[in-house]
């Protein structure tokens, strides 16, 4: 067990080693001459000192490992993310205080969709081919089907403009300052990437459940007197949960990918929007921090379901240990 | 016998072999396609075709032109859907059916552009590192996981940024405009999903006999990856472009509602969504029909690539 | 002394309504087990036999399932019974092993819950109590090192082991009867033999009833007080055990017997299969359902079905029009 959770650490910080480098790079292309990282990061009006004294404290001078060294100490040790000159304050500060949206986002997407996704499996699983079954099938295949952006329009046009019932631009609350506020300015760019994560989830889960409820050990708990609730949790459930399992970690990729799209849509200030208009002002530092985090929140969580996955799944446990 | 085998079926099946022959598996080609696939044809070919001929077809007007009534030009969402133009006109006056049908030719050349790249390098590496395995599959999986690490809009927006930045410093590209920036960092996020499935796919039919006889008799790898293995791919591979078409066509929609959309004139649906979408109270059209579009258009896609997938695998399995 | 056996079925007729038509598994079946009696059911496939033992119980779930007659434990009748009364019974009062020990046992859960599971469930037990009853219940079933069992997975068992788990689940509550389905085909011979004896010494142990259903005859020869012999959903022929192998009547039984191949038969001597299928059980045929098949059919074979009627012997009915000749012995016993 433990090997294998040591060789699964190491293949995550190889990825995280080789993506950061990447974006480094990538965000440094074009950006030869000599000063010129600091000059397009600090803008046109930037004087020559200020300039040089940039490319010294951040080696932007130097080749590119130099510069990945300099900025992976910074993060890990200094906990200087850099300076984010359009801004004007430094990386650590702008993302501190959006990242608990960005995440908060993310969390109550993939809850939700889970919420939604468990009891409609359960429903369209035990209720099999009926018309329950084959209508809600149809719906999750739509909702499978449909572009964040149009569901975003969607519900923005139902709820914002023909109701009222949200508020046009979303004030940043925090969950303990005000709740009710708080749900409210979540509520639809929630609802937007949760909808889609439950459509993929209970398509997942139902196939499963079905094909577990067939399998003998559901009929020989049936046989054992087991009520229907203690056969669908401690049985049914338990042993289909896998690939829905691991589509939520693909899922979380995909719902902090459409945070963006979200925060943007819905004004919510969270990493997403500082992401975009990060990269069009040309703020490195900022761009690879986000990139960073959230690299690290997918490979994290990745990680954590594969655990998962062998602590529930003891033939997991092992196959890896004879490895 | 397991409990949920002991349906009908399986105690008439154990009951009545002497009973009349089954019937046998209807042939797939003559099989009458479900409505959903149907409708997805359907609306494709339409849309498709329209799109292809908008220049010719009198009842379209160029996307840049206004509609004028009774000398009024129609800006400011004045005219809703109707007979004169029949998605509406927008905040400039331009007809949006008009808009429409013309995004739909940059959306779809760029979908299937980007498509057409990720197939062809995805394709490659995936094939490379399911036949060859070692090192080259190593190297291979670690490039796509790292693609597969981040958030796919992430790297698309540092990528086309960085080509932007790349087309000043080097003047031979200046044929890079935005709409190729897009195809090809679209295409590019698209080789490691595909990169993934090909290898997967590659790795099985590595085992298969007939590429083992094949090798047996001396063949190449090249000529063993071109006449037998990749023939094999094809079903594979063009479902998931069917449904991977769906995909890239909403990524490109999302570009442009980030900002990252084609140069100035030209429409696209994401463009169109974007531009109007603070106006849904006054002109809701304006919005909502490309969004309607690309739903549809997305939707079309992933019934198409499902049933095809059901398809190749019925025929798969009858081998 | 109780007038009544401990479970009593009348006239069970379980029909699954299917497109092609009802399909008749079980059509009209009479049982008798007493309490701590060995009863064998024994039919190819398709015989009805394992619809039989799971329409006693009652476990057969679906709008597509017709279940008619009477199936009476202990007085009480259970078919009609709502599943919620039913279920008290399961597991505690009527227990059932499956043929397959790997897919029947819960592949993610530890044998130890699940071993316990009737014991909590049922009985209301404690962790603590109910983990040291699953101990004892491994110690029944002879399984070595009952507590390191406790924590193992189905999958680092053997075969003959899991079948052993699944009998210990059944014991579980101390049922009245046990209904065990082919529970050794899955297995290796040798392991056969063992999984019977188990069951046997419970059974004495326990004084509890065992409907043992398998389509193997070597194993209802030696286990078994009484065997049922099924075809196409119908009883056609029973008697106690000794009985039946010394004189069976009905030509379905005889050809059964004749089936087996004899260790001292001359070598080559071919093997005396029944010609033939099993009928269409949406259409069975008007007559005795075994005809079509049978070497000694006549006309009024394939026209009347043959009624089951007692045989002479205490507890042997047949149903025959012409039954198999009774040697010198017993000869003018036992007519149609």
């Amino acid at each position: 067990m433990r090997s294998y959770v040591l060789q699964r650490l190491a293949q995550f910080l190889i990825v995280f080693l080789a993506v950061t480098f990447g974006v480094m790079v990538l965000l440094r292309l074009g950006l030869d001459a000599p000063g010129d990282p600091a000059r397009s990061m600090l803008g046109g009006f930037a004087s020559q000192d200020l300039i040089d004294a940039t490319n010294a404290r951040y080696h932007l001078t130097s080749n590119y490992f130099v510069q990945y060294f300099h900025w992976l100490k910074g993060l890990l040790v200094d906990q200087d993310l850099g300076y984010s000159a359009s801004n004007s304050m430094a990386v650590s500060t702008m993302i501190g205080r959006r990242i608990v949206t960005t995440l908060l986002l993310g969390f109550y997407a993939i809850g939700s969709g889970l919420l939604l996704a468990v009891p409609l499996a359960v429903a369209q699983a035990y209720r099999r081919d009926r018309w329950f079954d084959k209508s809600s099938s149809f719906v999750t295949f739509i909702f499978v089907s449909v572009p964040s952006i149009v569901i975003a329009v969607f519900l923005k046009w139902l709820f914002v403009d023909t109701f009222s019932l949200f508020p046009r631009i979303a004030d940043k609350v925090y969950p303990w300052q005000d709740p009710w506020e708080h749900a409210v300015n979540f509520a639809l760019p929630t609802l937007t990437l949760a909808l889609p994560a439950a459509a993929v989830f209970s398509r997942l889960l139902r196939g499963e459940l079905v094909l577990t409820l067939q399998s003998d050990f559901i009929g020989l708990a049936r046989a054992k007197g087991m009520s229907p609730r203690r056969i669908l949790w401690r049985h049914a459930l338990r042993n289909s949960a896998f690939t829905c399992l691991t589509s939520v970690g693909v899922q979380l990729g995909v719902v902090l990918g459409g945070a963006i799209i979200a925060e943007t849509f819905f004004d919510l200030d969270g990493m997403g929007l500082l992401l975009i208009t990060a990269v069009l002002t040309n703020d490195l530092f900022t761009v690879q921090s986000i990139t960073a985090l959230l690299v690290i929140t997918v490979v994290v969580a990745n990680l954590a379901i594969d655990l998962l996955y062998s602590a529930i799944d003891p033939r997991v446990r092992l196959a890896s240990a004879l490895q | 016998m397991t409990l949920g085998q002991l349906t009908p079926t399986s105690v008439e099946q154990a009951a009545a072999a002497s009973a009349a022959a089954e019937a046998v598996p209807a042939d797939p080609r003559r099989q009458r396609i479900p409505p959903g696939p149907a409708f997805g044809i359907v609306f494709l070919a339409v849309l498709v075709l329209l799109a292809v001929l908008a220049d010719v077809l009198p009842f379209v007007r160029e996307a840049t032109d206004k509609v004028v009534v009774d000398d009024t030009t129609m800006t400011r969402y004045r005219l809703g859907p109707g007979t004169t133009a029949l998605f509406g006109t927008d905040a400039l006056g331009t007809d949006v059916f008009a808009k429409c049908l013309y995004g739909a030719r940059t959306t779809l050349l760029v979908g299937v552009g980007a498509t057409a790249i990720g197939l062809a390098f995805g394709g490659a590496l995936g094939l490379l590192a399911g036949y060859l395995r070692g090192l080259v599959d190593r190297a291979v999986g670690i490039l796509v996981d790292g693609m597969l690490a981040m958030p796919g809009i992430v790297l698309a927006i540092v990528m086309i940024v960085k080509l932007d930045v790349i087309k000043e410093d080097f003047g031979f590209l200046g044929w890079l405009t935005r709409r190729w920036q897009i195809t090809i960092t679209l295409g590019i996020l698209a080789t490691a999903p595909l990169a993934r499935i090909v290898r997967a796919q590659t790795m099985s039919l590595r085992e298969r006999e007939f590429v083992l006889a094949a090798r047996s008799i001396g063949a190449t790898t090249r000529r063993v990856l071109g006449r037998e293995i990749l023939p094999n791919l094809a079903p594979t591979m063009i479902t998931v472009s069917c449904t991977g078409l769906g995909i890239l066509i909403a990524a490109e929609a999302a570009l442009a509602f980030l900002g990252l959309s084609v140069e100035v004139p030209t429409p696209t649906w994401g463009k169109l969504i974007d531009q109007n979408r603070n106006n849904l109270d006054v002109g809701w059209w304006a919005t909502i029909f490309p969004c309607v579009l690309l739903f549809l258009t997305v939707l079309s896609f992933n019934l198409v690539g499902d049933w095809l997938a059901k398809r190749f695998d019925i025929k798969r399995a009858a081998i | 002394m109780n007038a009544e056996p401990m479970l009593v079925v009348d006239g069970l007729r379980t029909h699954f309504r299917t497109p092609r038509g009802v399909v008749r598994a079980v059509d009209g079946v009479d049982l008798r087990v007493e309490r701590g009696q060995s009863v064998g059911i024994v039919g190819e496939s398709g015989s009805g036999k394992t619809v039989l033992s799971r329409s006693v119980m009652g476990i057969l779930t679906g709008p597509e399932v017709v279940r008619t007659g009477s199936v009476r434990f202990e007085g009480v009748e259970l078919v009609g019974r709502p599943v919620k009364q039913l279920r008290q019974l399961w597991g505690r009062e009527l227990a059932m092993v499956f043929q397959d020990p790997m897919g029947s046992l819960n592949p993610l859960m530890r044998i130890g819950d699940q071993v316990a599971e009737p014991l909590r469930v049922h009985l209301g037990m404690g962790a603590a109590t109910a983990a040291a009853g699953a101990v004892r219940l491994l110690t029944d079933v002879r399984i070595p090192h009952p507590e390191q069992r406790l924590r193992q997975y189905p999958h680092e068992l053997s075969g003959g082991m899991r079948q052993r788990v699944m009998i210990a689940i059944a014991l579980a509550c101390g049922p009245k009867v046990l209904f065990a389905d082919e529970p050794t085909t899955a297995l290796d011979v040798t392991v056969q033999a063992q999984i019977l004896e188990l069951i046997g010494e419970q059974r004495r142990e326990r004084n509890m009833a065992v409907v043992l259903v398998t389509h193997d005859l070597g194993v209802v020869a030696r286990h078994t007080d009484h065997i049922v012999v099924m075809y196409a959903g119908q009883v056609v022929e029973q008697a106690p055990t000794p009985t039946l192998f010394a004189s069976m009547r009905h030509r379905y039984t005889e050809a059964l017997m004749r089936s087996i191949p004899a260790l001292d038969a001359p070598s080559h001597s071919r093997l005396q299969a029944i010609p033939g299928r099993p009928p269409d059980l949406v259409n069975p045929p008007a007559g005795c359902r075994f005809a079509p098949r049978c070497a000694h059919a006549s006309d009024r074979c394939l026209v009347e079905p043959p009624p089951l009627l007692d045989a002479g012997e205490p507890g042997h009915r047949f149903a025959c029009w012409h039954p198999v000749e009774l040697t010198a012995g017993l000869r003018g016993r036992g007519t149609p």
